[in-house]
């Protein structure tokens, strides 16, 4: 008892005596994500949100001590990019790294921060980036088997549609929520009539849909991204195939509907609820405080999900009372009910928020999103 | 067969924009024996011009006044933007090795390139909805109003182009400047001011493709032009690089041809089996289709 006594004092002691040598020191959190590039809206929503984050703790003292630096490093949203990224945090001596926006960036990057110990959190919804067994990583949204499965009931039993089309691009996250929704949709007995890829970026789709048109679909999945789902919808529409048009996940951004044009009216989104719904307070009192900085919204959901997952490593780092990186990666192993902005917080021990918050949206003529199922 | 003939729809439509930007590349080309690569970079400078012109200028309401101001005032623009590349980038290096002028060319690409990432930002710029969306089906073949006004627009300038360079004095200069700047020089030919007229077309049909392709694709970014400056490039060389009409051949052949790889085959290899035929011209007629068997000068 008294030895124990004696260790805590002497190890206190060091740590008075040392403190001083630390004081100039501060915790590094990195932002890995597509500042340019074609995901650039939303690269900057998340790195404009980290410094926002890092700012307020901050004005409040910092982190048991320590002011949060935030370095940034921009992905481009290429894997290329993101493994230099990766090892160029890690250089840094960063102990967290938020990012990246996709699935195909934060996979290239899992295995450097794996191996350096590095915490990341990632908003990319493809079901493998939490099957390698990395403790690094935590996803801060939900996976793509969540939203297969509530795509594949909405189409199925809700809209009861006949003649099921998906299309997806080749990326790890469409293409895996693609293969999902497809599995879910036959595990209900629907029945699909044609799986189709495109290549992202490419903006001519009228090939593809030409060849939708004569298998006459009832709907047609996009699991792809906005950029892409926008001149999709507004191809669809221009050629006449009187589908309706249902966007996974990442069409959930205001550029989709300038994108489609007219052609947004009527087709529907399935998303976790965007910014402006969330009913939470942290959320309203966010918004705010991001408005006031930026003079505009975070472009969506994404964005503050991943302050979500920014927020959760921070406060297991506070409650095991220390900057190891294992500590607070076995406190979130076992995280339960954290409030969120997005939220309650819980992980699973595969690195997996637990829980989905999907619904599905109808896009109104002025543009605004409806929710029409939950 | 409705498919069919919606691919072929959709491959002219593409195809006459391919073909109206080729007509930079095979121009300057012919007179210069450059690859100007910056062309593309020109076009994609042009939807961002247009952009800018209808938003800001213009007060972004849509009528037939706007619309039409949007194409004039975009066209000076860019053959402003072409008249100074050449004068900037290539005409000090007209006596210089061939290869210096290419290397001049890929700079001026990324000058271009960034300098409308500077103004515009990095991130995918909406372009407005300029021409309504109505569209007609005829007998299972959706056709809007937009590509018919590509397609007739495009027809209409390719023909004037083909006559002006066909039936008018300028024309025959630029074709004699095109078979020899010394000998035209000798016959009084100013052959700066024909190399000056030829940017100034090729800049300003570029101009009209780059606000079809803001027109028909609506998403517009900084780099685009590399990736449609390529396919202009690919129908010029088609076509038989130099020639006019080879170039408007080329670009028609190689937006159907896209459309049925993508349609029939996969869009994935669309571009592959693009470059894929490029190879096969470059070895079976190496001058292109309508390309003539010219005696290399030793």
């Amino acid at each position: 008892m008294l030895k124990s006594k004696v260790l805590a004092l002497s190890l206190m002691a060091t740590f008075l005596v040392s403190g001083p040598v630390f004081a100039e020191e501060t915790l590094k959190v990195g932002v890995q994500a597509p500042i340019t590039g074609k995901y650039a809206n939303e690269g900057q929503g998340i790195d404009q949100s980290v410094r926002l984050l890092a700012e307020q703790i901050n004005e409040k003292g910092g982190v048991m001590g320590r002011k949060i630096e935030v370095i940034s490093c921009d992905d481009e949203g290429t894997a290329m990019k993101a493994a230099i990224c990766a090892k160029d945090l890690v250089n840094k001596g960063v102990s967290m790294v938020i990012g990246s926006y996709t699935s195909t960036c934060a996979e290239a990057a899992q295995a450097t921060y794996f191996r350096a110990g590095v915490l990341q959190t990632s908003d990319g919804t493809s079901d493998t980036l939490t099957q390698h067994g990395y403790w690094t990583f935590f996803r801060n949204s939900f996976p793509n088997s969540a939203e297969a499965t509530f795509a594949a009931d909405y189409m199925v039993k809700v809209k009861n549609y006949k003649r099921i089309a998906i299309l997806s691009d080749f990326s790890s996250y469409a293409d895996g929520l693609a293969t999902a929704v497809q599995d879910s949709i036959k595990k209900l007995g629907g029945n699909i009539v044609a799986r189709e890829k495109v290549k992202s970026g490419s903006q001519n789709f009228t090939p593809v849909l030409t060849q939708l048109k004569g298998k006459k679909p009832d709907v047609i999945f996009f699991s792809g991204y906005y950029s892409d789902g926008g001149l999709i919808r507004s191809q669809q529409v221009a050629l006449g195939i009187k589908a309706d048009f249902i966007g996974g996940d990442a069409n959930d951004n205001v550029d989709f509907v300038k994108l489609a044009g007219n052609a947004a009216q009527g087709a529907y989104i399935i998303n976790v609820p965007t910014p402006e719904l969330l009913p939470y307070d942290l959320a309203k009192d966010f918004l705010k405080a991001y408005k006031a900085k930026y003079n505009m919204m975070p472009p969506s959901i994404w964005t503050i999900l991943n302050v979500d997952g920014m927020r959760a490593f921070i406060h297991a780092m506070e409650t095991v009372k220390s900057f190891d990186t294992k500590k607070a990666a076995d406190y979130l192993h076992t995280l339960k009910d954290y409030p969120g902005i997005t939220g309650p917080i819980s992980f699973a021990a595969d690195g997996n928020r637990v829980g989905s918050g999907y619904m599905t949206y109808e896009i109104q003529k002025d543009g605004s999103y409806k929710i029409v199922h939950k | 067969m409705d498919i069919f003939l919606q691919q072929l729809v959709n491959g002219l439509t593409i195809g006459s924009m391919f073909a109206l930007i080729a007509l930079g590349y095979t121009m300057v080309y012919g007179v210069m024996k450059l690859i100007n690569f910056a062309h593309g970079d020109l076009v994609a400078g042009s939807a961002f011009v247009a952009l800018f012109i209808f938003s800001k200028l213009l007060g972004g309401q849509v009528s037939v006044l706007s619309v039409t101001g949007v194409f004039v005032l975009t066209i000076v623009c860019i053959s402003i933007l072409g008249f100074t590349l050449e004068r900037f980038a290539y005409r000090p290096l007209r006596s210089a090795p061939r290869l210096s002028a290419v290397v001049s060319a890929l700079g001026a690409s990324m000058v271009i390139q960034n300098g409308i990432m500077l103004l515009w930002g990095p991130q995918m710029h909406i372009f407005p909805e300029l021409i309504p969306q109505i569209i007609w089906e005829v007998g299972g073949v959706v056709v809007s109003l937009m590509q018919i006004i590509i397609m007739v627009l495009s027809m209409i300038l390719m023909i004037a182009l083909y006559f002006f360079v066909e039936k008018t004095k300028i024309g025959t200069a630029i074709r004699a400047s095109a078979i020899d700047q010394d000998a035209a020089r000798l016959m009084g030919i100013n052959v700066n001011n024909i190399i000056v007229t030829i940017f100034i077309i090729g800049s300003s049909l570029g101009a009209v493709g780059g606000i079809f392709i803001g027109l028909y694709y609506r998403g517009i970014t900084f780099n685009m032009g590399w990736q449609y400056g390529l396919y202009a490039f690919v129908a010029a060389i088609m076509g038989g690089i130099g020639n006019i009409p080879g170039a408007m051949l080329g670009g028609m052949l190689l937006g159907l041809f896209n459309a049925f790889i993508a349609g029939y085959i996969s869009s994935t290899w669309a571009d592959a089996f693009t470059f894929i035929l490029l190879i096969v011209i470059l070895i079976v007629r190496p001058t292109g289709i309508l390309g003539e068997r010219v005696a290399e000068k030793v």
